[in-house]
């Protein structure tokens, strides 16, 4: 079969990314396929339906793939289900695609065109006819966020069919495979027809199957991604995919979906489906004007005259451009006013901080290094945070002053406009928990600051402890190896490698009196503010520094014993006990075989503050240490 | 070096390898085109450059709004 690609113009171009930023800025919106309006705009520009469904499918798999990721750390996913549905989708997909190849070789691109057109045609009826439906009920309704399993979902999980059944996380019972079968497939069989699977696939999971809607829609990201990938694969085996079409929609689309994301939390949810409703009516209309123009290529009808059939097309263009500029409007306006609020509240807002730091805090300490009066606790809740809870309090009541807590509920903007009952329900475990730690501090004497807030964990400890000037964050570290913690390296990781302030690390059932102390040195300006921070705690403490450095081998040995002995007599200068010995070996076994052997209650050292790229090629030596470690690890930036 | 003026840093590396990415699409693009017009085992070039473009283009996106000061709603109850 011939295959032909579209010459790009630059007006094509900039038609495309602008097609594709909008398209992205509806998906982020209202959650799901922009491919509605990205499919018909290629057909309006003269790419052929298949080559239209391809190439809009292969910009979708990866952004499935990294949104899927995403939703994961909220514990929203249903990877078995996602799973189990992709692969049946895939059969649908295969299907899907090869009825699509099929209807081309026999009725030519007029044909493929119409199929299209008529599966769009019907679906949007149903589904957007159905969506504004919801958006009026939610308008009315006093409990719009209510959910619970309808009849149809009771029955299925109600049915038991010997050897087909499987336990699903997300609906909390077993349900039989041959319920999901067929639901997968149809999911498949309509992304390889429209490139939008996720219209059968989420409301099927919902209403068929009785999974939350909002696990629904972050599982259907795994099966968009499984199948998505598949139908790519496959189209592209048959050199469908014009790979420029695809990145250049990419392009826009990545800018839109952030800001679409964005938008939804400055709108109430019901506007969301008003949106989706509206555009999805007028992408139909427009497809539906331009059904008579394939009859007639196909001659199934009475041959229309070439200026009517150019005319049609042009208000079918028309109309397809109008569902986006009132897409586009209602989110940008939306986000514009919204904005304008928040900045108005940014005062309120502010107030959100502890209290600001005193005059006097600084008292009788010169080096910022060695001050540990302002001593940010982060808890969340676990047991991984429990020890750093009983030590953030001996320390603050051994230091004076107050002991600030925050807790930070994991959340971002899609999150947060998907999953506000969720959320408010974290936000409020989380206060109590706040609450807890409030209690057992004041059994101990010591006062308490409370903050709550949401968004990337990391980020925002490291925000408020870098706003409210905190000398020391008090963490907990989590053990065990899930996949996704080790790419993207955990919380403690993440705040050490970021924030300005020194991090005690404390792991599960580990305590410091200060009383056995090893520091490890290197030489950089990094260990020195980790000695200063040695010697203040000996100091509190009245203990020793066992000053430590590692050389590779004993060879290197003797180059790197004045680095240790510069330390221990600088220390000792300053009325601080101290002893210098070298280790051999790789740092981080040789520090901690040396804590075991000395049974030191605290590890003290520098970190040279590694992110990103760097940190994974490099690697960083303290967040190794506190990998090994029994005991806490106090890290000096 | 200043907070505001690291995530500017963060912003950029990925852009710039973004653009340099687009770049090369654009200059290459008979080229490519032809190969993933050959089908069947080529299918491989259009799938790879869909998924190293949507993990770096995303991740200069990702930033993106952040960096101009668009956020999301922090008062939304």
């Amino acid at each position: 079969m011939e295959i032909s690609f579209l010459d790009l113009s630059l007006a094509n171009v900039a038609f495309l990314f602008v097609v594709g930023f909008v398209g992205g800025l509806v998906s982020g919106f209202i959650g799901s396929g922009g491919a509605f309006v990205l499919t018909p705009a290629m057909m309006s520009m003269g790419v052929g339906a298949i080559m239209a469904v391809a190439s809009n499918m292969c910009h979708k798999f990866p952004k499935a793939l990294v949104g899927s990721i995403k939703r994961h750390r909220y514990g929203q996913v249903d990877v078995k289900l996602g799973v189990v549905m992709g692969i049946t989708a895939e059969a649908g997909v295969l299907i899907g695609a090869d009825v699509q190849q099929y209807i081309r070789e026999a009725f030519g691109k007029a044909g493929s065109n119409l199929y299209v057109s008529i599966v769009f045609v019907v679906v949007l009826a149903i589904v957007g006819g159905y969506v504004l439906r919801d958006a009026i009920r939610m308008y009315r309704s006093t409990e719009p966020d209510r959910e619970e399993a309808g009849r149809l979902a009771r029955w299925v999980q109600s049915v038991h069919i010997p050897g087909t059944m499987m336990h699903f996380k997300s609906i909390g019972t077993d349900v039989s495979l041959l319920f999901i079968a067929p639901l997968g497939f149809a999911t498949g069989m309509l992304a390889a027809t429209i490139a939008v699977g996720g219209f059968i696939g989420v409301p099927a999971m919902m209403y068929v199957l009785g999974v939350p809607g909002l696990m629904a829609s972050a599982t259907e990201l795994v099966v968009a991604f499984v199948m998505g990938m598949g139908g790519s694969i496959k189209y592209a085996w048959s050199g469908f995919v014009d790979i420029r079409l695809a990145m250049i929609i990419l392009a826009g689309s990545l800018f839109g979906i952030q800001l679409g994301a964005i938008g939804t939390t400055y709108v109430k949810p019901y506007m969301v489906k008003v949106v989706m409703g509206v555009i999805m009516l007028l992408v139909l209309l427009s497809r539906g004007i331009e059904i008579p123009v394939y009859l007639s290529d196909l001659q199934w009808i009475s041959t229309l005259a070439p200026e009517t059939a150019s005319r049609l097309s042009t208000v079918s263009f028309g109309v397809l451009i109008l569902a986006l500029a009132v897409g586009a409007g209602i989110v940008l306006k939306a986000l514009w006013a919204g904005r304008r609020d928040a900045l108005r509240e940014a005062d309120a807002a502010s107030a959100a901080q502890f209290s600001p730091l005193p005059a006097e805090s600084a008292g009788d300490q010169l080096s910022p290094h060695g001050r540990l009066s302002r001593i940010l606790l982060v808890t969340d809740g676990s047991e991984f945070s429990d020890s750093a809870t009983q030590q953030a309090i001996a320390l603050t009541r051994r230091c004076g002053g107050t002991l600030h807590v925050l807790s930070v509920v994991a959340s971002n903007p899609e999150y947060e406009s998907l999953a506000q009952p969720l959320l408010e329900k974290e936000r409020q475990t989380a206060l109590e928990r706040l609450e807890a730690v409030r209690r057992s501090a004041a059994r101990d004497g010591v006062e308490c600051e409370l903050l709550l807030r949401h968004g990337e964990v990391y980020r925002e400890i490291v925000s408020v402890a870098d706003e409210s000037r905190m000398d020391l964050i008090v963490m907990g570290r989590r053990t065990g190896t899930d996949l996704v913690r080790v790419m993207v390296g955990g919380t403690t990781a993440q705040v050490i490698g970021h924030t300005d302030s020194a991090v005690l690390v404390v792991p599960r059932g580990g305590y410091t009196e200060g009383s056995q102390l090893l520091l490890a040195v290197d030489g950089s300006r990094h260990s020195d503010a980790a000695a200063a921070l040695a010697a203040a705690v000996a100091r509190q403490c009245g203990s020793t520094i066992n000053a430590v450095t590692v050389a590779p081998d004993e060879g290197a040995a003797p180059s790197a014993r004045p680095v240790v002995e510069r330390v221990a007599r600088l220390l000792n200068e300053e009325g601080v006990k101290s002893d210098a010995r070298v280790l051999t070996g790789a740092p981080d076994v040789a520090i901690a075989g040396e804590a075991e052997r000395i049974g030191a209650d605290l590890i003290v050292m520098g970190s040279h503050g590694r992110t990103g790229l760097d940190r994974l090629l490099v690697g960083s030596v303290s967040e190794r240490v506190i990998g090994r470690v029994a005991c806490p690890v106090l890290v000096a930036k | 070096m200043s907070k505001k003026s690291g995530a500017l840093a963060s912003l950029l590396m990925p852009g710039l390898l973004s653009a340099v990415l687009y770049l090369l699409l654009y200059l290459y693009s008979p080229l490519i085109l032809e190969w993933s017009g050959r089908g069947g085992w080529y299918f491989a070039i259009p799938i790879g450059i869909a998924f190293l473009f949507s993990i770096v283009h995303g991740t200069f996106t990702g930033r993106f709004w952040d960096v101009v000061g668009i956020k999301a709603n922090p008062l939304k109850k």
